[in-house]
């Protein structure tokens, strides 16, 4: 499995964010740590402990934004950062497992407040050399 | 005037329509001048004015106003208005942070005074107003007291001492909406806002000392308290992590109705319900709760400003005289009376990224501003200064009582930071004479003053295009930021 680096696009307001990757569960792994690392510098975070996002069913679509929305709660709810993730498909679901650590605001800042993870012009698109996501992230 | 497949008809020098063209049930009526239209045209926004104008039950014009630009869903700075019966609520036209808003307070206090004491002072609410990711505030709720404030909003913070009869009248709706249910909040939204009531939270959420520099209309400048050289503070805040989760919450309830019901929309983030619907109402009882928290964080604010400058001032309240002027919200959507197609209508106004204007006279005003109109604050960015400014009667005819509600982004946030990349933007804002205390230096690039529109320009719309009157112009000389 191959992971590339993801980038900002332009938008005026809100951060858009592409996520290139070999495969879906890849790619719904790759979006965590995207997101994450516009909260904070991942590097320091420590592999701690272990949680675990489930998609659930539908569309690449809904099931990444289930992931992503699930994903922003562990810190919005819990101040838990994550440093890694990991996926796999199981039964037409994705199951990502993540490790990080609950924030210490002496080892950890935050970058800036992400509200949420919109649904606006979020798109999955397989091709040739795998798979891109593409979403917007209300700040 | 055209832009790749959106025509667009020059109405007036303030007005533009675009004409309705497949799906939309009405065209669309954007506020702007010429020059801001080819900024305009350069993102989306457009082309979700014309998504708006797609959602059932939608009347007279899916609306744009001049500080337009590319949001989710509706555009930041849209307007729609809903037939009650057979027009639909959409969680994407009241946008995440539901009743996100702004408040004024005046005070007796002169900059010419203050203005030594000025360092000592933004120190001091840099320590005590919270701000920031992850900021808690300095009450904390049990989840019973929780159900209180989203039932009762601001009758609650008078209840616990936080808030005055006095704030009560100067805040749209008493600062409590009506149908407000604490059960239609899910629990993980309750639970997020526990520890944030009071808390500014970051981004472009902000807390600013001006000064009153220019006075354009003084009868309601007196009407409003204000007067040249005064010192005045201006909060910006909203419901912070409990309306975004209830925003999250609905949307999945609303994809729900619309596969139920073969509901269709352009935008996956203009998930809808119909206004009657057993989804519907429950989204609109969740709102308003959510609204009530954003009025009683901004309170909590307000008073943790009186109290440090009183503080930090030596002053008692009657001597310092920090008053709410009023507070608006411009995340919301709010059942009003607005005259369609001739005859007087009750109608559902989504208003995302803008702020209600009522005109002189209109009933729900306070009985003080009701000569002169609702006042509306219009920040601008930390460099250049803010609007204050009274709703007008062409806002009744012309955007279902609506403005304007800042000046608008106009650069990305990548951008932003590009453009300062080994400069200090602390060194320009104190060579523009503003002092900054924030708690993040990243937020404090991509909000630059060169990454918004320029405010006078958005207000020269409004006011020209007969939605708005100016009322005074606000210098910044202090600004804390999350």
């Amino acid at each position: 499995m191959t992971r590339r680096p993801f980038r900002l696009l332009p938008h005026t307001a809100d951060l858009r964010v592409e996520v290139r990757a070999d495969d879906f569960p890849s790619l719904c792994a790759a979006s965590v740590e995207a997101l994450f690392s516009l909260l904070t510098d991942r590097r320091k975070i420590r592999r701690f402990e272990r949680r675990t996002l489930d998609s659930g069913s539908g569309s690449p679509e809904e099931r990444l934004l289930a992931i992503l929305r699930q994903a922003l709660l562990l810190f919005s709810l819990d101040r838990f950062l994550v440093r890694e993730a990991g996926a796999m498909m199981n039964s037409g679901t994705i199951l990502v497992t993540v490790h990080g650590e609950p924030m210490d605001g002496s080892r950890h800042s935050a970058h800036r407040e992400i509200k949420a993870v919109t649904a606006h012009a979020l798109a999955v698109e397989k091709g040739p050399s795998g798979f891109t996501a593409r979403f917007i992230l209300d700040v | 005037m055209r832009y790749e497949d959106i025509s667009l008809s020059q109405l007036s020098e303030t007005a533009w329509e675009i004409p309705r063209t497949g799906g939309m049930l009405v065209p669309g009526l954007v506020f702007a001048s010429r020059e801001m239209m080819e900024d305009i045209v350069r993102d989306q926004a457009l082309r979700q004015v014309m998504n708006v104008a797609h959602l059932p039950g939608i009347l007279f014009r899916s609306i744009g106003m001049p500080d337009i630009h590319w949001g989710y869903g509706f555009p930041i700075g849209g307007v729609a208005a809903m037939d009650v019966v057979e027009g639909v609520i959409s969680p994407g036209g009241v946008g995440y942070d539901i009743n996100c808003g702004v408040r004024l307070l005046r005070s007796n206090l002169e900059m010419a005074t203050l203005r030594p004491r000025l360092p000592e002072l933004v120190a001091a609410l840099h320590g005590e107003v919270p701000s920031g990711v992850g900021s808690t505030g300095y009450v904390r709720l049990t989840l019973p007291e929780m159900d209180k404030v989203l039932a009762g909003g601001l009758r609650w913070a008078v209840s616990r001492g936080y808030a005055t009869e006095g704030d009560v009248e100067s805040v749209e709706s008493g600062g409590t909406l009506p149908g407000a249910d604490p059960g239609a909040v899910s629990d993980v939204a309750k639970k997020r806002g526990l520890d944030q009531l009071g808390t500014l939270g970051a981004g472009n959420h902000f807390l600013e000392i001006d000064e009153v520099a220019e006075i354009f209309w003084p009868e309601a400048a007196e009407a409003f308290g204000l007067f040249p050289g005064q010192a005045v503070f201006f909060l910006h805040s909203g419901s912070r992590g409990l309306g975004y989760q209830v925003c999250d919450d609905y949307l999945d309830v609303m994809a729900a109705y619309m596969r139920k019901h073969a509901l269709n929309v352009p935008d996956r983030q203009l998930a809808c319900a119909h206004i009657g619907s057993d989804e519907g109402r429950r989204y609109l009882s969740g709102l308003a709760a959510a609204a009530n928290y954003a009025f009683t964080n901004r309170q909590l604010l307000a008073h943790q400003v009186r109290e440090t400058v009183q503080r930090v001032l030596g002053m008692g309240p009657r001597d310092a005289g920090i008053r709410t002027v009023y507070d608006v919200g411009h995340n919301n959507a709010k059942f009003e009376s607005h005259e369609v197609d001739g005859r007087p209508r009750e109608v559902l106004v989504h208003r995302k990224g803008a702020t209600r204007a009522f005109p002189p006279g209109h009933p729900e005003l306070p009985a003080a501003y009701r000569d002169v109109g609702q006042p509306v604050f219009i920040p601008g960015d930390m460099g250049r200064g803010s609007f204050v400014l009274a709703g007008a009667p062409g806002a009744m005819r012309l955007s279902f009582g609506s403005t304007c509600h800042g000046a608008g982004r106009r650069m990305s946030r990548t951008a932003a930071k590009r453009s300062v990349r080994g400069k200090s933007v602390f060194a320009e804002m104190e060579r523009r004479g503003i002092l900054v205390a924030c708690a993040s230096l990243k937020t404090l690039a991509e909000e630059i003053p060169e990454a918004y529109k320029d405010v006078d320009a958005v207000v020269d719309v409004v006011v020209r295009a007969g939605i708005a009157r100016r009322v005074a112009r606000l210098s910044p000389l202090a600004v804390v930021k999350g």
